[in-house]
């Protein structure tokens, strides 16, 4: 197999796997998860809202 | 016994020192600026020369004021988001302390014209080998810390600052790999090396090293600082966390093509060129998704931009990340890159990123952190803030201003042939052309540069009445 091959090999596999990705972080399944991620900076009791800008 | 606190004695170190560094690398970059307007400002001194301090600006801002701002915001919000004390704190002191001693050496040894020539690299194989091991530390203290979490998931700032370590080693020793000249038989100038590449590979790995330095350095690491700060500084979560997935993703899969478009009509093979020119063109769409998601985290606040200065610098940071973003992809088409290249356009875009983006996230994040580690409700002074936003946004608009005009003047000058195919202009016309743009790109350098100033009288007052925070407590209740 020489090289050219083998690139084209790779890409077309980082393809299917970029597509993946996506179709990972988008699928309704995680959708939750993900949402509880988003939370985790907020786990901490540190969050005196900030003096500027209004009051929560 | 578990630890009930987090370390924030190294976070305040880094954080100290990237205001200390930040005014160091920035006069450095003013004193260049006016040298490019009088030349003779420095005497003929040698170790103050053009070539010589280029270097020391460029190391002094990206890896010092840059550098030292990553380490903080990394250990703090790896410990924050992980809810557990850094793992090997003993070699979190040893990152700091190693790092500053790369830095005082590079103050030192640039000067001295002690260079390996390879630009953003330019440390010579001593100072390279303990960068190494100085990057090796941080990257176990961090992954230990990753490894030993309490919460279930990473959160994706720490995927940022994860992949920034792992290329920047990467690049490290891949563009570093040099040949001291002591084992050539050299006893003059023990710390002197040669480089492993030559020709045009040497130019495609240090391109190769410098775009994802922007890349992973410049670009990555800030990104993760930003998916942190914004929604804590508004007080809401990232507008969406997958899109913050993909925006990871597509960049770690796409950045590291890009650098070839530093090397556009070069003795590069031209597929080379071209493939580094449609990777830059596909960057536009993860680094817009992502500037997008920071924004849109403000949807619903955006009346706390009005009073809160810390957040204008961070939606401003991402407005200069969008517009940069943008500016290089259309500078890496062969046809614009004919135009832009070598000229002064570049620099603007490069400050464009640097100024607008890097130093104005690390500000605003600098403004929200430096309290929180000395006790403090908010920082010394708000309205300070305030003046220091204005004087940053109205120095980087001079700034990038100036050399857009400056840049495509002097391309469209270059380029200009009589008719009998002779060139119009003389290179000194050129120079001279330039005279008044170096002149307004100074005055926008130099109100950056006062900002930092007002900065650092800030930070001194809030340090100066504040405590130090050794006690701030790890929640002990854990969600799964």
């Amino acid at each position: 197999m020489d090289s050219g091959t083998l690139s084209g090999i790779i890409t077309a596999v980082f393809v299917i796997v970029f597509i993946g990705i996506v179709w990972w972080a988008f699928s309704t399944r995680n959708k939750q998860r993900f949402e509880e991620d988003a939370r985790l900076p907020f786990e901490d009791d540190d969050d005196r809202p900030a003096k500027q800008g209004d009051k929560q | 016994m578990e630890a009930t606190t987090y370390n924030y004695k190294v976070v305040r170190q880094f954080a100290i020192m990237t205001v200390v560094w930040g005014i160091v690398g920035m006069l450095v970059g003013l004193i260049l600026a006016s040298q490019l307007i009088w030349p003779d400002l420095t005497f003929g001194i040698e170790w103050l020369s053009y070539g010589r301090l280029r270097p020391l600006h460029t190391n002094a801002v990206i890896f010092a004021f840059g550098g030292s701002a990553m380490f903080a915001v990394s250990y703090y919000i790896v410990q924050r988001t992980c809810q557990v004390r850094l793992w090997a704190e003993k070699l979190a002191a040893f990152t700091f302390w190693g790092w500053t001693a790369v830095i005082v050496l590079a103050a030192v040894t640039l000067p001295l014209g002690i260079t390996t020539s390879k630009e953003y690299a330019e440390l010579e194989w001593p100072i390279d080998l303990l960068i190494t091991v100085v990057w090796v530390s941080y990257a176990l203290v961090f992954f230990g810390t990753i490894i030993k979490r309490k919460t279930k998931h990473i959160y994706v700032s720490n995927w940022f600052f994860g992949a920034y370590i792992l290329v920047i080693a990467l690049l490290h020793l891949v563009n570093s790999a040099e040949l001291p000249w002591i084992l050539g038989g050299s006893t003059s100038a023990w710390y002197k090396s040669y480089s492993a590449y030559a020709g045009v590979q040497d130019a495609m790995v240090q391109w190769w090293y410098g775009h994802n330095a922007v890349g992973f350095f410049l670009t990555t690491a800030f990104l993760g600082m930003m998916y942190y700060f914004i929604p804590k500084q508004a007080g809401r979560p990232i507008y969406s966390y997958r899109l913050s997935v993909v925006h990871f993703w597509s960049l770690n899969f796409i950045y590291m093509w890009a650098g070839p478009h530093h090397l556009q009509y070069t003795a590069l093979p031209d597929w080379a060129q071209s493939l580094g020119m449609v990777f830059s063109l596909m960057l536009l769409a993860p680094s817009w998704g992502g500037m997008m998601n920071g924004i849109m985290t403000l949807s619903g606040a955006w009346h706390k931009l009005r009073t809160d200065p810390i957040l204008k610098f961070m939606v401003t940071a991402l407005s200069f990340y969008g517009m940069s973003t943008f500016e290089g992809p259309m500078m890496s088409i062969k046809t614009v890159n004919a135009l832009s290249h070598y000229t002064e356009w570049t620099i603007g875009h490069v400050h464009s990123g640097a100024l607008g983006w890097v130093a104005m996230i690390t500000i605003g994040s600098m403004y929200y952190l430096i309290p929180r580690l000395f006790g403090r409700e908010s920082m010394y002074s708000t309205k300070l803030i305030e003046w220091h936003f204005w004087f940053s946004t109205i120095g980087v608009v001079l700034y990038i201003a100036s050399m857009w005009i400056a840049g495509v003047a002097q391309g469209l000058m270059w380029r200009a042939a009589n008719p009998d195919g002779t060139l119009t202009y003389s290179f000194a016309q050129v120079v001279a052309t330039m005279h008044p743009f170096y002149g307004i790109r100074l005055a926008g350098g130099a109100l950056f540069f006062g900002g930092m100033l007002m900065m650092a009288y800030n930070v001194w007052q809030t340090v100066r009445a504040g405590r130090v925070v050794n006690d701030a407590p790890i929640p002990q209740a854990v969600h799964a």
